[in-house]
């Protein structure tokens, strides 16, 4: 059997892009994804990219949000990154960059932005706080409720359903092998690498590599236990709202400093509303969350979700809501991206957390960097070693 | 949005969607037992077949014919029932189950409200099939089955001269009811050829002879149509509609074209099945297409508290989704231990005669109205399939050669975005895709089942 260099699990963005990048670079890379491309989080996110803090992580304190401040360093890449592939990749990705902001409507919420945008302006990014009225002028649907808003520039949003769908064409192109409707199911390791059983229909495919990506979104807890390691991601339903189409009303991408809330208008027309509202995953057969079917809507989350964005932007209180849906991502313990070399499982590597819509195009550079070997210190302070201790009994050979 | 608070006890015992033959009869068959919440659509009960005109215009003769006699009956009945809060006028856009109840998502002209019940039957009838063939988007194209429901409820003609084509012998029965109407018929043709609609009925002569009257009024039709000239025509697969801006004309094939301007499309029908869906309940495909929801032999759907009854459980016509109705009607008092097995299954016996002879009358007219395949006869390349989002034919050809996942031409096309959420093109791009399929493969249905204003669903 040949070995290949670098089998990714997972075809959503992450996987996508950083096959791409790693056969751009010589790689022999195969892709082993157990629906389709774009059938997890990649395909059902909001499309927003976000470059300002976002309100979640400023809601736990002020040291957590020291710590996920760090993430500042990477979303000023991922601003690079984003106006490249407007160059690279074409007009289909409906990259739209026209500016963001996070609304306060309260005291204390403009303080809270005062303090992030003072955080933000250190790690480098150019936000500015700005009153209601300038914010007004902006983006005209807002309302007289919005007191203040930090705005960046380069904020915006694209298209989930073209971009992972982009990487993975131009990867094929490049030679990457993909499997798909083909799912992980065994590991075991030898000198060389590893060696990974993949069920697709009814047939088990052995592939040999030398090294493994896992970037199963939500599933990569799951795919570490097949490595025998702990991966501390945990999956998380979200809430998410699309109205039928509408004249052009809104520019820029509108969040809220105070409340769960991200709101556009996509370049067909809907608008599109979410922000974080919780939906509820179900069970599988053995009480776990099952990763595999859609989690339930919660009316609270619904109503509150829509009763934010109605205050803020009125406008959209008027259009017809035509769908709304759950969708499954990963967050780590810390907030912070999980993303790099596991300690433990040398030539396994994992990328997963966070708004990985925003940051996967990234996270693909560096870590095809990182994998092939390559000085890539952007990554060091993302890295699993932080977690190290969740492993000290974990790892070693597998069978 | 009003909500019942969570431990509060459910408003209702039952609620029941949908107020035609079956939701009517479930709610007989409960003889005044328990409180009953029934939600429909239209401001008045009666469902499709007694679509009632609206209270201020009454129209003298509506609805007469031997057939819809004792449907009319049941329908007084229904309406006399004390037990009985009737909520027209109000679409269920969602439901979900906790705690040993149902909540009901609604939305009504007074926004959206919530209404709870330890049980929900689930009785939302049939929509027409919309088989995509070139033209069939233009204004002035409309469903046979929307043809006849405005006759019934305006007692107007939408249109001076129509055209009928399709495959579903209703469409006789309507060209005739525009005809009494006023209206002109410029022509009425079937895809098959006149020899497969008689085959098809003759190899299932049981049921050709057990529901002869229903076959007769049919054949009545077509000889009164005959009669006044009104051209018949079949085996005529190649439809398609022409006009600028309008319907002018049907044209089958290359050489007949028939003037009008409105054409009606009957290809049969399909069970609703959002609801159903959306609440995770058990579907299988429905020929000619959806999803009929699964139930055991008292109605009961896959999760616990929720029946079904009528065209929900795939078309059948109005007797069999009484039956069903009456069924679901007794499990729902069987489970409330209102009853005993022993007295239901005594009064579901007739029921149940009724409705297995019901029954092979439907599978006869399944298949003599079958129009086969979508895939095996594909309009024009550029015929469009998702009229909500324009996707055309070819589109769809091209994302299924690169992926043959329903989800993914989904995510790459926007067939299925719109406002009707996949309800008119899942079929046809399912049957693209290869058959067979499973609910798992296909859209998933989610809130709401129709558009709803947001700011109805805010909270305040
Ligand atoms: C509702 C919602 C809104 C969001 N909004 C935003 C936003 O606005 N901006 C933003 O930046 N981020 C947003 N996110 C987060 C973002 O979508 C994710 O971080 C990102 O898509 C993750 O990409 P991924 O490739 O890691 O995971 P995924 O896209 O989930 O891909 C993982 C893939 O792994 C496959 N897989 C799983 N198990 C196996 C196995 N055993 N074998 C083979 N394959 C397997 C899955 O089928 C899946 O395709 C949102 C997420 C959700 C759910
Ligand atoms: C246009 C048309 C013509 C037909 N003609 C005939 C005929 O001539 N002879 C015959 O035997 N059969 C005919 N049928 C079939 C006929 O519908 C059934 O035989 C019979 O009416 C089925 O009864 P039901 O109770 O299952 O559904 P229906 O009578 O269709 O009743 C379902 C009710 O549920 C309501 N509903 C559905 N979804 C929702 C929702 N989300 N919220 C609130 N309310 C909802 C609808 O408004 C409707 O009133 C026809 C069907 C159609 C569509």
């Amino acid at each position: 059997m040949e070995r290949l260099d670098v089998v990714v699990i997972g075809g959503g963005l992450v996987g996508a892009a950083t096959a791409f990048r790693l056969a751009q670079a010589g790689a022999s890379v195969a892709v082993v994804e157990a629906g389709y491309p774009n059938i997890g989080a990649s395909g059902a996110n909001a499309g927003s990219l976000h470059f300002q803090l976002e309100r979640r992580f400023l809601e736990n304190g002020e040291a957590l949000a020291d710590q996920a401040a760090q993430v500042l360093s990477l979303n000023r890449l991922a601003i690079e990154e984003w106006r490249r592939l407007d160059a690279e990749m074409g007009p289909d990705l409906h990259i739209h960059m026209r500016g963001g902001l996070m609304v306060a409507e309260t005291a204390d919420q403009v303080r809270t932005l005062e303090r992030k945008v003072a955080r933000e302006v250190e790690g480098g990014l150019d936000t500015r706080l700005i009153d209601g009225a300038e914010a007004r002028i902006i983006a005209p649907g807002l309302s007289e409720a919005v007191t203040a808003a930090a705005y960046l520039a380069s904020e915006g949003h694209a298209d989930p359903k073209a971009l992972t769908p982009a990487f993975m064409t131009r990867a094929q192109t490049a030679g990457v092998q993909l499997l798909q409707g083909a799912r992980l199911t065994a590991v075991g390791s030898d000198a060389q690498g590893y060696r990974l059983t993949v069920r697709r229909g009814e047939a088990d495919i052995e592939l040999a590599t030398r090294k493994v990506l896992i970037a199963a979104g939500a599933w990569t807890g799951r795919i570490g236990e097949l490595f025998n390691l702990h991966l501390p991601i945990y999956p998380v339903a979200l809430l998410m709202n699309v109205t039928e189409r509408a004249p052009p009303m809104l520019e820029q991408l509108i969040q809220h400093v105070g409340q769960r809330l991200s709101m556009k208008q996509a370049h067909a027309g809907n608008m599109l509303i979410g922000g974080g509202w919780p939906s509820r995953m179900r069970l599988d057969a053995t009480g776990r969350f099952d990763l595999d079917r859609s989690a339930e809507l919660l009316t609270p989350s619904l109503a509150g979700n829509l009763g934010v964005a109605s205050r803020i932007f009125p406008p959209v209180a008027e259009l017809n809501l035509i769908r709304s849906w759950t969708g499954i991502t990963a967050i780590t313990a810390d907030q912070t991206p999980l993303v790099g070399e596991v300690p433990q499982a040398p030539g396994v590597y994992v990328a997963a957390g966070g708004s990985a819509f925003t940051l996967g195009p990234v996270f693909a550079r560096l870590l095809a960097r990182l994998i092939l070997d390559e000085r890539e210190d952007r990554l060091s302070i993302f890295s699993p070693a932080r977690f190290g201790h969740l492993n000290s009994f974990m790892g070693g050979r597998l069978a | 949005m009003s909500s019942s608070l969570s431990g509060a006890s459910p408003d209702y015992d039952l609620a029941v969607i949908g107020a035609g033959p079956a939701g009517q009869a479930a709610c007989l068959s409960l003889n005044g037992a328990l409180r009953i919440a029934v939600i429909d659509e239209q401001a008045r009960p009666g469902g499709q077949i007694l679509r009632q005109p609206p209270r201020a215009f009454s129209v003298a003769d509506w609805m007469t014919g031997r057939a819809y006699r004792g449907l009319k009956a049941r329908l007084a009945a229904f309406e006399a029932l004390s037990n009985v809060d009737f909520m027209g006028g109000r679409s269920v856009l969602g439901l979900r189950e906790a705690g040993g109840a149902w909540t009901l998502t609604l939305s009504g002209p007074s926004g959206v409200e919530e209404v709870s019940a330890r049980r929900v039957l689930i009785a939302g009838g049939c929509y027409d099939l919309a088989v995509p063939i070139p033209g069939w988007t233009l204004p002035g194209v409309m469903s046979a089955g929307g043809t006849q429901a405005f006759i019934k409820s305006q007692q107007l003609v939408p249109g001076k001269r129509l055209a009928f084509a399709g495959s579903h012998p209703l469409q006789l029965l309507v060209a005739e009811q525009a005809l009494e109407a006023g209206g002109e018929v410029a022509v009425v043709a079937f895809i098959q050829p006149f020899s497969t609609l008689v085959w098809r009925a003759i190899t299932r002569p049981w049921a050709a002879l057990t529901h002869g009257a229903v076959l007769l009024s049919a054949l009545g039709s077509a000889w009164r149509l005959f009669r006044a000239g009104v051209p018949l025509r079949f085996g005529r697969p190649a439809l398609s509609v022409e006009g600028q801006g309008r319907v002018s004309a049907l044209r089958l094939g290359q050489t007949e074209r028939f003037e009008c301007d409105a054409a009606a499309l009957c290809f049969g029908f399909m069970p609703q099945a959002d609801l159903p869906r959306a609440a995770g309940l058990q579907v299988t495909p429905a020929r000619p297409g959806g999803w009929k929801t699964n139930h055991d032999e008292w109605m009961r759907a896959s999760r616990r508290g929720a029946y079904v009854a009528g065209e929900t459980t795939g078309v059948k016509g109005a007797e069999a989704a009484s039956a069903e109705g009456a069924l679901a009607g007794l499990a729902v008092a069987l489970d409330e231990g209102l009853i005993d097995q022993d007295e239901a299954r005594r009064r579901a016996r007739p029921w149940r005669k009724a409705r297995e002879a019901a029954m092979w009358f439907s599978a006869l007219l399944e298949a003599v109205a079958d129009p086969g395949p979508f895939s095996a006869r594909l309009p024009d390349a550029d015929t469009i399939i998702c009229r909500c989002e324009d996707v055309v034919l070819a589109d769809l050809q091209a994302a299924l050669a690169r992926c043959d996942e329903v989800g993914s031409v989904k995510l790459a096309t926007r067939c299925g975005m719109g406002a009707c959420q996949g309800r008119n093109c899942e079929h046809s791009l399912l049957s693209l895709a290869g058959e067979p399929h499973s609910e798992r493969s296909a859209f998933t249905a989610r809130f709401p089942a129709r558009p709803v204003r947001i700011g109805d669903l805010a909270a305040r």
